[in-house]
């Protein structure tokens, strides 16, 4: 503590002869020299930039070229950094860009810009996704009626088979609800062929729920002879109205 | 009542046809046994119809004169009971009052006439009024057998009603009481305006309209027995239902609606149940319900078809119907408590489209003996099995339909090409096609 306080006091005497003494020197200056003349002006530096080809598009290269005068350091910008005095270099940018050169020199700084264009590639090619089918077209493409003989709603052997490979389909799609149409030729009564065309729509229908699709997505009609696929008086042309015909929709 | 029982008689009479593998049936052109009628065993009146004078010239009634003795000459010339003796050989003179009649001209050769049917037409108070009179020339001492006068608006439907009503009145007289069928109506469908629809005409196929005008298949139309309603199947919501009509009001009367199949109703001879078929429970079968839907009774229990319910409409208590429960398709009988099933023919082929005659004996129906692709009217008695064909040639004759006296049956036909439909005698003669527009099919005479 004692230490402290003797520091103190030769401060403040310090600081009183130190004040003293500048009031009495100040009366003795002499008048200052002329100031030396400046020395001769550096050259300012000159720079020039260029991006040939100056429009790309994505994923091609353009060369930036570049001279100088009167510089000592040159900064390319960006990403590129310090360059000599002249030279090129080759970028690939994936954007549209400014170059930027800066040439320091003891004379000052001058920049040089040179712009890339960078234009979007034309589109892929669009990819080669399966294209979408609609349901409807698959139900085209894969459904098949159940034909029938004369007078008759069983299913017959080639039935079986259209109706088996239906019900494949069917299973593999299960959101599709159908119709079946019950379908006759046209000798008989047209009251008789309406109930003929209502066992065969139900025959078709029994094999298929056998076969495991759900009988809540199936409907049936029965239109007798009175919408036939066909008008003749031939076998040929009977045979094509004696069927059962499979409809999306219904339900 | 003895044209019947004569008729009866006298078909029973007729050597069985034996039927050996293919079935053997009498035709009825040509040989003239089978004939319905009071000539069955008695003598054809002759019955000369001059035409009836307009007693004004004016032209409306003119016109309308022409209408209703053309109308006259066809009704009797249909009527099946009469032979309406040729102008050619009338007197000269036609009367128009009793003091005109030369009885010994009328009743002599040539033209030999029993009964004279004359009058005249006079336009009163703007009304057309008719005097027509029917004298059995044989009886110059007590001649009048009708004399009546018809009162009724200027115009062709009216003079056409005139006609049918003497007509009907001549025919009642003469036909043993039974009354004529000049007013009554068939109804049908066709496709001519592009919608398959129900349509009704006159007898005569004259008059004809459209009765629905529902989307989609409108088809198999039947009447009431009070013809104050049709009873027909509708696709109108998508599925087929039973659609009742009332003509009256021109409106739908509620009927129920059931999942399936619904089609082919028929009411009983008392209005009082609807049978029809209906695959409501998987297989078209035959139900009989109240009139409006009530008290649903299932009739048949067979797998296979069964459809075109007809009622007995003589007793009400028997059920005609289609069923291919053999292999192909028949007729059966069924009683309407659902006992007694038989079938009604033993022979082969497909027969469909069951009418029971008004009287109860008889069943007309369409049949294929052969799977041909031919198809003709025959009539079966149903106590003997005695089958006689109506129609005979290549084209397809289907869909028979009673008319109420017994005398006439509608039926469809492609003996011009396309469907129309068709009227004959019971006997299979006097063919008159009705209609010509589009396609017209499944033809109900109404009650």
């Amino acid at each position: 503590m004692r230490q402290k306080k003797r520091s103190l006091a030769l401060l403040v005497g310090l600081l009183g002869v130190v004040i003293l003494a500048a009031s009495c020197h100040k009366k003795a200056v002499a008048p200052p020299p002329p100031p030396p003349p400046p020395p001769a002006p550096a050259a300012k530096p000159t720079v020039n930039l260029t991006a040939v080809p100056s429009t790309i598009e994505s994923g091609q290269s353009v060369t930036l070229s570049w001279t100088s005068e009167n510089a000592t350091s040159l900064d390319l910008q960006p990403d590129i950094g310090a360059v000599q005095s002249s030279g090129s270099t080759s970028v690939s940018p994936t954007e549209s860009t400014t170059y930027t050169l800066t040439a320091t020199g003891p004379g000052g700084t001058a920049t040089s810009t040179a712009r890339v264009t960078v234009t979007a590639p034309p589109p892929p090619p669009p990819p080669q996704a399966p294209p979408a089918v609609s349901e409807e077209t698959l139900f085209e493409q894969n459904i098949k009626d159940a034909f029938f003989d004369f007078n008759k709603s069983d299913i017959r052997p080639d039935a079986q088979q259209a109706l088996t490979a239906d019900a494949d389909f069917l299973k593999e799609h299960p959101s599709i609800n159908f119709t079946i149409e019950g379908h006759c030729d046209d000798r008989g009564s047209e009251e008789y062929n309406l109930g003929l065309g209502d066992r065969r729509a139900n025959a078709a229908k029994n094999f298929l729920v056998n076969l495991g699709v759900a009988a809540s997505r199936i409907s049936t009609i029965s239109y007798g002879k009175d919408r036939p696929f066909c008008t003749e008086n031939t076998e040929a042309c009977w045979q094509k109205n004696r069927r059962a015909h499979l409809v999306m929709g219904g339900k | 009542m003895k044209y019947r029982r004569l008729k009866y008689l006298l078909v029973l009479a007729i050597p069985l046809a034996v039927f050996v593998g293919r079935p053997r049936v009498a035709t009825s052109q040509g040989e003239g046994w089978f004939k319905t009628g009071i000539n069955m065993g008695q003598t054809v009146i002759r019955i000369a119809v001059p035409d009836f004078t307009a007693r004004s010239t004016d032209p409306r009634l003119v016109s309308l004169t022409q209408v209703f003795n053309q109308v006259l000459w066809n009704d009797l010339n249909n009527s099946g009971i009469l032979n309406v003796v040729s102008k050619s050989l009338y007197p000269v003179n036609a009367p128009q009052e009793p003091q005109d009649v030369d009885f010994n001209g009328w009743s002599s050769p040539p033209a030999s006439a029993q009964m004279l049917a004359f009058g005249y037409t006079e336009v009163r108070n703007n009304s057309l009024v008719v005097t027509a009179r029917l004298f059995d020339v044989h009886s110059p001492q007590n001649p009048s057998v009708l004399a009546k006068r018809y009162v009724s608006d200027m115009n062709e439907l009216s003079a056409r009603d005139a006609a049918h009503r003497f007509a009907n009145e001549i025919i009642q007289t003469l036909g043993g009481g039974v009354p004529g069928i000049n007013l009554t109506k068939i109804a049908f469908v066709s496709n001519r305006t592009g919608h398959t629809e129900i349509w009704t005409m006159d007898y005569d196929g004259f008059n004809q309209h459209e009765v629905t005008n529902l989307p989609n298949l409108n088809l198999t139309p039947r009447w009431a027995p009070d013809n104050s309603e049709l009873a027909f199947t509708s696709y109108a919501s998508g599925n087929p239902e039973i659609y009742l009509y009332s003509l009256l009001t021109n409106r739908r009367i509620t009927f129920p609606t059931y999942r399936g199949l619904n089609t082919t109703p028929a009411w009983s001879p008392d209005g009082k149940k609807i049978a029809f078929c209906s695959s409501m429970g998987g297989n078209p079968e035959i139900y009989v319900s109240d009139a409006n839907g009530l008290g649903l009774q299932r009739l048949t229990f067979a797998p296979g078809v069964n459809i075109s319910p007809v009622w007995n409409p003589k007793t009400g208590n028997e059920i005609a119907f289609v069923s291919d429960r053999s292999g192909s398709p028949q007729i059966y009988i069924i009683n309407s408590d659902g006992t007694n099933l038989r079938r009604l023919i033993t022979a082969g082929g497909d027969a469909e489209a069951p009418s029971w005659s008004p009287n109860g004996l008889f069943m007309a129906f369409s049949w294929s003996v052969r799977e041909t692709g031919h198809w003709d009217i025959y009539v079966i008695e149903i106590a003997t099995g005695q089958i006689v064909q109506l129609t005979q040639n290549a084209a397809r004759n289907e869909h028979p339909s009673w008319s109420p006296d017994g005398r006439h049956i509608v039926f469809e036909s492609t003996r011009t090409g396309t469907r129309q439909v068709w009227t004959m005698l019971a006997d299979g003669s006097h063919p008159q096609q009705l209609t010509a527009k589009g396609k017209n099919w499944n033809p109900n005479w109404s009650n």
